[in-house]
């Protein structure tokens, strides 16, 4: 039979599978949907149709890639276009087949969208999914929807015409066609393989081969595991084409065993080669004989570089030689050798069937085609993905992959595995090609694409992937062997807390000379993912050895608790959660008051970065420890104080400017060790932000007031309405120290035409008139520019003083939002609505405020690593209000009479990040003057710092270390309760909160905080073990 | 090799195409340093340290890796050169110990070297604790892997150079490390200890267990096996602390096996040496003045005259060797000289006489590793010959078909490409089958039978009987193999026919070497390079023992004590009458003792009470002459029913020549005084020769006498001292500014021309029957030599190889409920003995394998005292026994 006529009966049969008359199941069953539950669906589906009887053909397909929905599960119904469905259980995949092929209803709510060219009304094409519809399907074209065990549904989509084509040139014509395509190596190293071909062909010698490598190993890569399982004729396709190019006779795939599925369908795809004559003597008739033999490697990660490789199938040990000679010299016992990828070979098929210039047209200008990828990590929708090269890794983080799982801020994305680099979300926007990649530190490699977010350490990310080049070194040259075991020692040192920084500098010239030095891709590679991290992460380095912190709170050396290592003022959450659990909140707010003086203010209002990172939240919901806080300040029996230690006085005096929760503090623990404190404040009120910036609703003034009480008994002297124009003149005027914390009460401007109306206030000057007490008036339409917490805080003030209709007006979207997420959930429940994608772009005073706004949409990621709003032009549009208020930001106020240096831009004060110290001996300064607006902890955190700082500035130990709290009691062990969600903090009415300032938490019993206190999963007692 | 000049450092160089960048900046005198080179072995590239800099290349390449261009420019000390010289070497120190004070290689350390060159003196990183215990299990040299650096010099040198493969590189990263098969200890593993590794170590990992601080070093010629290799004794105090190879030597290049290298130094200092001339007084060996033992050796031999014979020795060096057969011959009157040669190559020497001429190998050793095909018959060459058995690997290594036939599955089975596991004693079939072959399928050389041979027509005729199901049958070879073995021998040139005691010792020896002979002829295998016909020789002057004339039948350099012409050459130089027909050669001086025909024997240097076949009956027979001087270093088995016992010096104590088995004339060196009042054998010779008032012994030294044996011999008319000051030629040397002839038979044989020979099968004396099922056949291990007497002193020696181990297939051995490991007896015709067995499948089931070293468990005992017609050889190979468990 000549090819001809296997082609047509290739295509009848691919016909009759497409236009079928018996419905069809394909259920994507290679290992990933296996693994995923594929045999499951498969069984259940074949014990359904025996039972029911009902005729339908079920055909195991490979992978389309939806690693996030699988299982998947396809129908085709006589006359009806395919439909998909994900994440497929035997049950759901039951209930589908009878609704669709009994009642004929194909479940839209079910189906993931169609495939071909006709629709169903309801159900979205498949290929329009936000997922796919980014991507361009060449190399993994019939992935998914061909039988991957059936040569004739490959032949029918004109598989093999590229090999068909390229007999009919010369071999010579071949390889100026691969080069015209602009194809490079899809291992990852990028060199052009049109020309790689040629230096084969032309070296001397009879003997020739060409290898497949297939030996996959980085961690979270399997892009060419899924194209040998989904479609392994376009790869043999590619091999034939490149053999018969280089006039090799003998061909290796070079398989690792860890790949069973994909060497079951190579085998038995070259087997239906061999029948088809497409493998042996004198293919399809030509002169052209060759034959193709499996390989399967051991899983040595180094197998994959090519000498390695080679030697490996010599039967050596796997270990590179130095080039030259290259393997096109001398490769294969000694032979002239082409080795290549399987994409390379798979596109190489490609270009074949449907010419160069086709695939040049796609892709950058230096870097043809497409490019596969496993996209993994912390996307919402991982899989095998494939795109033109040079698409922005913004478009395939966020609109192929989704975004960032539960929304967390994306970190870093590591391209080309261990061999590959970090890229941080500074460098969203680059563009994944070649040149690009490689000017950033990384590579393309052979597709691995790990998303990380803010839960990754990307100190530990280093010493993860040092751990795995480490082990799979061959060993053979002392850089990659010895190298990466000190890289690594220095990186667990660093992880462990022990780290000095002048390991930093040793670790960088050791990665540059392992990079320099070592004899294979593996060395010479495996230091990317240090330097990378280094040069885009330096600070976490930096964090870990001088801080002892992780922020990502995940070295396990460093970080006993993720809460209280979260915590910037590092309470031992735990430890308080447990007295709480045994009954004691006195004792548990002994532990608060450890770190903080404001337990209450905290347990009410704090930001709780704690609970972030709770490891809880990995199993259902994390603890409510701000809940849990607020549970004990409200069981204050004075415990805390039977253990409290003031030292003798010193006979130094401290100046704090700003009562706020960074002077407070400050002043707190500076009385406590013993210095003479006298706090300055401009304002009548003492408390700052607390006092002036919260409303009463969500922090009440007694309770606020009641920790500042507690502060003054240690005989901190509060002058109020004191303004200090000159830090410099107290420290003159006998202070022996001083510390400034003034806060950022200076609202930001719009800074557009109108801002000066009357009726428009910026949110700092409305929430603290109204704070003071002041008589402040609304309108009955208020607009709220912004969206931060202050925004929140502002359309909710305004609410309750009596506003009908308050409207949020924020530029991006809610995705973007700052504000805390239960925030702006009590405000919209409130009443405030929320406009997106809207900017104001003038104001006008008539009867009322006439803001022009502008209608916004989302560009590229600007530097807060958002996207960027821009405004779609000719779209304004006006809208009526009595009262606009600005909460767009927040600057400080610096002291007018000072030579403090000032950032120009932020307009905050200059100072240590880690002392505080300012350039003017013994003036030190921290909160939000320093940091810009930020949080209360982050200002408690900035006022022990401050503590610390001065007393060792006045001589003393610096150690404001107490415990309070008495010795715990073993408690019993965490009981397994399988999820459990936190209990709901009992609120106050929506009806009730109008016209009043009450709280509206209302925090909980004793008996919910005992249930939430058991949820505690005690990680700080998990590293004792 | 064109010229290709490049330029290092600015320097114009001109260097070999081919060459690397390393190589070439060392000839031009340019230091890199490197720590995983070694011009022996093949580029490895580990070290990092030789990275240059070259002008148009990217990165940093290895200068042992990169081969030099026309026009290349090379630095070698740039900055980015040096920061990665300096990284990788604080790398490797940071997990080196700090013990260098205490360390055997202080001061001789490639790592210190460089270090001192880079001046690093300190590491960056936190230095690693010793993590591995140290192998101390081989006797010569220990393993500390703490020490190690992973070069893999030692893993390249085991396979590379040796091909035993005993190490590799196992694991991973750090965890990366040299080890055996299974991570045993080496000594339980396949390791030879021929400490090749060992001196190849750039540090301290590999090191002698006893270190040595050497005064002076002399060069000199292994005692061992007729391999030849030359070393150099380090002497300290009149002691040899050390061994080196010589690297310069064409024959072992510097390489040594485990007895030449850890083997001399115990023997040569024993204290089991004869250092006093003993005389039998009341039955009894006693302590006698020279004078007093000369006398009565005089006595002994007048009184017996015409009934005296005198046994030479292979071990005794040229000068040696022509003494005593001159005493023989000039002095006792006798034709009767003979020595150990009878016992392994008398065979080769009659049966390439009679086809090619002469009676020796034809090719040198160094072409072996050149041949496109070998064919290795009755050669177990890695344990008898290691050095050749090294050859015999790397020829296979650069792609040479080797095939192997043997009975049993030795080392070498594992490298060749065809093994023919005949039954033992039919070769000349499995031989002639292959002949066979390659003239029905018109593979033979037309040409070279037609210029070079004759006698074809007749051979061709004998081929008749031995058609393909014949010989299939007889051999136990499948017809398959027979048929690609001869297609490989006639088709893949050149091919070299290697073979050594497996075709000699039987009584159809000479038959066996005529058929390899004829083998040779008909592919066109003779006077070409890299191939021949090539005996490799047993003991380490055996080759020069039978050059010097201590045979029967002939004089020096085989002038046949036939011919008139040459016994008047000889009469005329010794100015004595010399008898006319040939003496009896050393098996039938045996048989002739034991019917009492001969009474006095003067016997120097050799065992036959253990090397002798039905040792019972070579016993009885010495026992029953009457008078016996034996001389020698050692009381050996022998030397105990002597008469009269004279201390002998040994190799290291005397000047002298030995001829090793590709007949190259190599220099022996005194390297100390003898102990005691031992001499040189040839002292004492001449010394009783001038008491019986002989002319012609008043000898200075040695260099006298190779005058003249060179005056009378042609073959070595072109030997003296001084010239082997400079080049060690191969025999012929016909005239002083001769360079010698590597290959023989180059433009016509010997003989004219190469003579085919017809043959008919003759099977072996003994086969299995009902009372006797088993086939003993014998042969050697590499840890020991001969009857131990060397070997066995040597304590390292016998920890590796304590006993006899007796091979049995593991179908025999479980019929016989023999369990590995367990005593058993075995037994024949002649006698019994008792070994430990060891059951493996390297034996074929039906035939069992002993080795001849152990005087506890004498396998000779054992073996037939039947010979070869024409050689007179026992057929130490085959003899039927049995075998018994010991309760």
């Amino acid at each position: 039979m000549d090819f001809n006529q296997r082609r047509e009966i290739a295509r009848a049969e691919w016909d009759t599978f497409e236009k079928t008359r018996v419905p069809r199941i394909l259920i994507g069953a290679a290992t990933c949907g296996q693994a995923a539950g594929a045999n499951e669906v498969i069984k259940a589906i074949d014990d359904f149709l025996k039972e029911s009887g009902i005729e339908a053909i079920m055909t195991r397909v490979g992978c389309i890639g939806m690693c996030y929905a699988e299982p998947l599960m396809d129908i085709v119904k006589p006359g009806m276009p395919r439909i998909c469905y994900g994440n497929v259980t035997p049950q759901k995949a039951i209930e589908i087949i009878k609704s669709y092929l009994i009642n004929n209803d194909p479940r839209r709510d079910l189906a993931m969208g169609t495939l071909g060219e006709a629709t169903i009304e309801g159900i979205p094409r498949l290929f329009d999914l936000p997922m796919l519809k980014p991507q361009i399907r060449i190399v993994l074209r019939n992935c998914g929807l061909i039988d991957p065990e059936n040569i004739n549904h490959y032949i029918a989509r004109d598989g093999y015409n590229g090999f068909e084509r390229a007999l009919k040139m010369s071999p010579d014509e071949v390889i100026q066609e691969i080069k015209r395509s602009g194809l490079r190596g899809r291992g990852g190293a990028g060199f052009s393989t049109g020309t790689k071909w040629e230096l084969c062909r032309k070296s001397p010698g009879n003997i020739k081969y060409v290898i497949c490598n297939a030996d996959e190993g980085d961690p979270g890569a399997f892009m060419n595991r899924s194209l040998l399982e989904s479609d392994p004729h376009s790869v043999l396709e590619g091999i034939l084409i490149g053999a018969y190019a280089i006039g090799a006779t003998e061909g290796y795939i070079y398989v690792r065993a860890e790949y069973p599925l994909a060497i079951v369908r190579l085998k038995n795809a070259i087997q239906q080669m061999r029948e088809y004559g497409l493998l042996g003597k004198n293919i399809l008739g030509s002169s052209f004989s060759f034959d193709l033999h499996i390989k399967e490697g051991a899983g040595a990660f180094v197998c994959g570089e090519e000498t390695a490789l080679m030697a490996s199938i010599e039967g050596l040990r796997g270990m590179p030689r130095p080039r030259p000679p290259f393997p096109a010299q001398a490769g294969l016992w000694g032979k002239p050798t082409n080795i290549n990828n399987v994409e390379s070979w798979a596109s190489a098929a490609v270009i074949m069937q449907k010419g160069a210039v086709w695939f040049a047209s796609f892709g950058s200008e230096k870097s043809k085609g497409t490019k596969t990828f496993a996209l993994v990590g912390k996307v919402k929708r991982t899989g095998l993905i494939e795109i033109p090269l040079g698409m922005p890794l913004s478009t395939i983080i966020y609109e192929i992959g989704g975004g960032i799982l539960n929304d967390k801020p994306f970190k870093a994305v590591q391209t080309g595995g261990p061999s590959g680099g970090c890229i941080p979300r500074e460098l969203l926007n680059l563009p994944v090609d070649y040149e690009s990649l490689a000017q950033a530190g990384a590579i393309i490699g052979s597709g691995g694409m790990v998303v990380m977010d803010e839960d990754t350490c990307m100190v530990d990310v280093a010493r993860y992937f040092l751990t795995f080049t480490q082990s799979e070194s061959c060993g053979k040259c002392v850089m990659c062997r010895l190298g990466t075991k000190q890289m690594l020692d220095i990186l667990e040192n660093i992880c462990q807390g022990k780290g000095k920084m002048e390991d930093l500098d040793l670790l960088y010239n050791l990665c540059l000379q392992v990079k320099a030095g070592s004899l294979c891709g593996l060395g010479q590679t495996a230091p990317n993912p240090v330097l990378t991290t280094l040069r885009y992460f330096r600070h976490e380095y930096e964090e870990h050895i001088k801080k002892h912190h992780c922020r990502a709170a995940v070295c396990k050396g460093i970080v006993s608790a993720p809460c209280s290592h979260t915590c910037p003022a590092n309470i031992d959450v735990p430890r308080y959660i447990r007295f709480i659990l045994d009954g004691k909140p006195d004792a548990a707010l002994a532990v608060i008051r450890e770190k903080i003086p404001f337990p209450a203010v905290c347990g009410m209002v704090c930001i709780h970065p704690c609970e972030t990172k709770c490891r809880r939240g990995q199993l259902d919901e994390p603890i409510a420890i701000r809940a849990l806080k607020r549970f004990a300040s409200e069981h204050d029996n004075g415990l805390w104080k039977k253990g409290l230690k003031i030292c003798p006085p010193s006979g130094k005096k401290v100046a704090v400017i700003g009562s706020g929760p960074a002077g407070l503090t400050a002043a707190y623990f500076l009385a406590l060790k013993g210095h003479l404190v006298t706090v300055y404040e401009a304002l009548p009120v003492p408390g700052g932000m607390m006092r002036v910036g919260i409303p009463d609703y969500r922090l009440p003034k007694d309770i606020l007031m009641k920790d500042v009480q507690e502060i003054e008994k240690l005989g901190v002297e509060i002058r109020l309405n004191s303004t200090v124009t000159s830090p410099e003149n107290l420290l003159q005027a006998g202070y022996d120290a001083v510390f400034l914390a003034t806060g950022a009460h200076k609202g930001v401007k719009l800074g557009i035409p109108g801002e000066d109306s009357p009726g428009v206030i910026d949110c700092v000057s409305f929430l603290r008139n109204v704070n003071l007490g002041e008589q402040v008036k609304v309108g009955k339409k208020v607009a709220v520019v912004g969206g931060g917490n202050a925004a929140i805080d502002s359309a909710r003030t305004a609410l309750r003083l009596g506003a009908k209709e308050v409207t949020i007006l924020y530029r991006r979207t809610e995705e973007e939002m700052p504000a805390e997420p239960e925030e702006i959930e009590q405000a919209l429940k409130e009443g405030v609505r929320i406009e997106y994608l809207v900017s104001p772009v003038s104001i006008k005073h008539r009867e009322n405020l006439q803001l022009e706004c502008i209608k916004m949409k989302l560009g590229e990621m600007d530097s807060s690593w958002r996207r960027r709003p821009e405004p779609v032009k000719e779209s304004n549009f006006i809208l009526p209000f009595d009262t606009v208020i600005v909460a767009i930001g927040q600057q400080p106020e610096v002291p007018e009479k000072s030579s403090l240096e000032i950032d120009k831009v932020t307009h905050t004060l200059k100072a240590d990040p880690d002392t505080l110290a300012t350039g003017i001996k013994g003036l030190f300064a921290g909160g939000d003057a320093v940091t810009g607006p930020a949080s209360v902890i982050e200002a408690i955190a900035a006022g022990r710092q401050a503590a610390i700082s001065i007393d060792l500035y006045l001589g003393g130990t610096g150690d404001i270390t107490q415990i309070l709290a008495p010795p715990e009691k073993v408690l019993p062990p965490i009981e397994e309760s399988g999820e459990q969600r936190r209990p709901a903090m009992p609120m106050l009415p929506i009806k009730q909160r109008k016209n009043n300032f009450n709280p509206v938490e209302l925090g909980y019993t004793v008996r919910k905080a005992k249930e939430e206190a058991r949820r505690c999963l005690r990680c700080d007692l998990e590293s004792e073990d | 090799m064109e010229s290709v000049f490049l330029t290092i450092n600015g320097k114009r160089i001109e260097a070999k195409s081919g060459m690397t960048v390393l190589e070439a900046a060392r000839k031009a005198g340019i230091y890199i340093p490197t720590l995983c080179y070694d011009e022996d072995l093949e580029p490895y590239g580990a070290c990092r340290l030789c990275v240059v800099e070259i002008e148009n290349m990217r990165g940093l390449p290895t200068s042992c890796t990169t081969p030099v261009t026309d026009g290349m420019v090379v630095h070698t000390e740039t900055p980015a050169v040096t920061e990665v010289r300096r990284m990788a070497l604080e790398l490797l120190i940071a997990d080196h110990p700090a013990d260098c004070l205490t360390c055997i290689k202080n001061q001789n350390c490639d790592l210190q070297k460089v270090a001192a060159y880079l001046g690093i003196t300190d590491s960056l990183f936190t230095r690693s604790l010793p993590r591995h215990e140290v192998d101390t299990s081989n006797p010569f040299f220990s393993f500390d892997r703490n020490k190690c650096i992973l070069c893999a010099k030692c893993v390249r040198t085991c396979d590379e150079i040796t091909g035993v493969g005993a190490i590799d590189l196992i694991n991973r990263g750090y965890q990366t490390q040299v080890a055996t098969f299974g991570n045993r200890p080496l000594l339980e593993s396949i390791c030879k200890s021929c400490g090749e590794c060992m001196i190849r170590c750039p540090t301290g990992a590999l090191a002698p267990k006893q270190p040595a601080q050497v005064e002076y070093e002399v060069k000199t010629t292994c005692p061992y096996c007729g391999v030849g290799c030359q070393m150099y004794l380090g002497v300290r105090k009149n002691q040899i602390v050390s061994v080196r190879g010589d690297r310069e030597n064409q024959v072992n290049k510097g390489r040594l096996c485990v007895k030449g290298r850890f083997g001399i130094a115990e023997f040569v200092h024993s204290k089991d040496r004869l250092t006093t001339p003993l005389v039998r007084r009341n039955g009894k060996l006693m302590e006698a003045t020279w004078d007093e033992a000369l006398d009565a050796v005089v006595a002994g031999l007048r009184k017996y005259t015409g009934k005296t014979a005198v046994i030479a020795s292979a071990k005794c060096t040229n000068e040696e060797n022509y003494i005593f057969q001159k005493f023989a011959r000039a002095v006792l009157g006798t034709h009767s000289v003979d020595h150990c040669a009878r016992l392994c190559h008398a065979p080769t020497v009659a049966g390439l006489a009679q086809t090619f001429g002469s009676g020796a190998m034809t090719n040198p050793i160094s072409e072996i590793s050149g041949a496109a095909c070998i064919f290795a018959i009755g050669t177990n060459t890695t344990e008898a010959h290691p050095i050749i058995g090294w050859e015999i690997k790397k020829a296979v290594r650069k792609g040479a078909k080797l095939i192997v036939a043997n009975p049993r599955e030795i080392d070498l089975v594992r490298d060749s490409e065809i093994w023919l596991q005949y039954h033992p004693g039919t070769d000349v079939p499995l031989i002639m089958g292959m002949c066979r072959i390659i003239v029905d399928e018109c593979l033979e050389d037309r040409e070279f039978i037609r210029q070079r041979c004759e006698n074809y027509d007749a051979f061709k005729e004998s081929l008749e009987k031995f058609n393909i199901d014949f010989v299939a049958n007889v051999t136990g070879v499948p017809q398959e193999k027979i048929v690609e073995a001869a297609r490989c021998i006639a088709t893949v040139r050149p091919a070299s026919i290697i073979y050594a005691m497996g075709i000699t010792q039987h009584t159809h020896g000479t038959d066996n070497v005529i058929a390899l002979a004829n083998l040779a002829m008909l592919t066109g295998n003779v006077g070409k390079t890299s191939s021949g016909v090539n005996p490799l020789r047993g003991q380490n002057n055996v080759q020069g023992a039978c050059d010097m004339g201590a045979l029967p039948n002939v004089y020096t350099g085989y002038q046949p004590v036939t011919s008139p012409e040459i016994r008047e050459k000889f009469e005329k130089a010794w100015g004595v009458p010399l008898p006319d027909k040939p003496g009896l050669p050393l098996t039938e001086m045996i048989n002739a003792a034991h019917r009492g025909e001969l009474q006095a024997v003067y016997l120097v240097g050799e065992n036959p009470a253990l090397s002798d076949p039905d040792l019972n009956h070579a016993t009885e027979a010495l026992r029953n002459l009457k008078f016996l001087v034996v001389q020698d270093i050692f009381m050996s088995e022998t030397a105990q029913m002597a008469d009269v016992v004279l201390p002998a010096a040994s190799f290291a104590e005397k000047d002298g020549t030995f001829t090793n088995t590709e007949r190259r004339i190599q220099r022996v060196r005194k390297a100390i005084d003898p102990p005691g009042q031992a001499k040189p054998d040839w002292r004492i010779t001449c010394q009783i020769a001038r008491r019986m008032g002989a002319k012609g012994f008043d000898f200075e030294d040695p260099a006298q006498i190779m005058l003249e044996v060179a005056r009378l011999t042609p073959s070595y008319s072109g030997i003296t001292y001084e010239k082997l000051e400079n080049i060690c030629p191969q025999w012929p040397c016909p005239a002083p500014e001769h360079p010698g002839t590597p290959i023989l038979h180059a433009e016509k044989f010997t003989r004219g021309k190469g003579q085919f020979l017809p043959l008919e099968y003759r099977p072996p004396m003994e086969s299995a029957d009902a009372e006797y099922p088993l086939i003993l056949t014998t042969g050697r291990t590499i840890f020991h030599f001969h009857t131990g007497t060397m070997t066995r002193r040597v304590k390292g020696l016998n920890i590796i190889r304590s006993s006899e181990l007796v091979e049995i297939n593991p179908l025999d051995a479980e019929q016989l409920g023999i369990h590995d490991g367990e005593m058993v007896r075995v037994i024949s015709r002649r006698g019994e003995v008792t070994a430990r067995a060891r059951v493996t499948e390297n034996s074929p089931a039906g035939v069992i394998f002993m080795t001849f070293h152990f005087t506890e468990s004498p396998a000779n005992k054992l073996t037939i005292n039947e010979l070869d017609p024409v050689a007179k050889i026992p057929e130490y190979k085959v003899s039927a026994v049995r075998i018994e468990k010991l309760a």
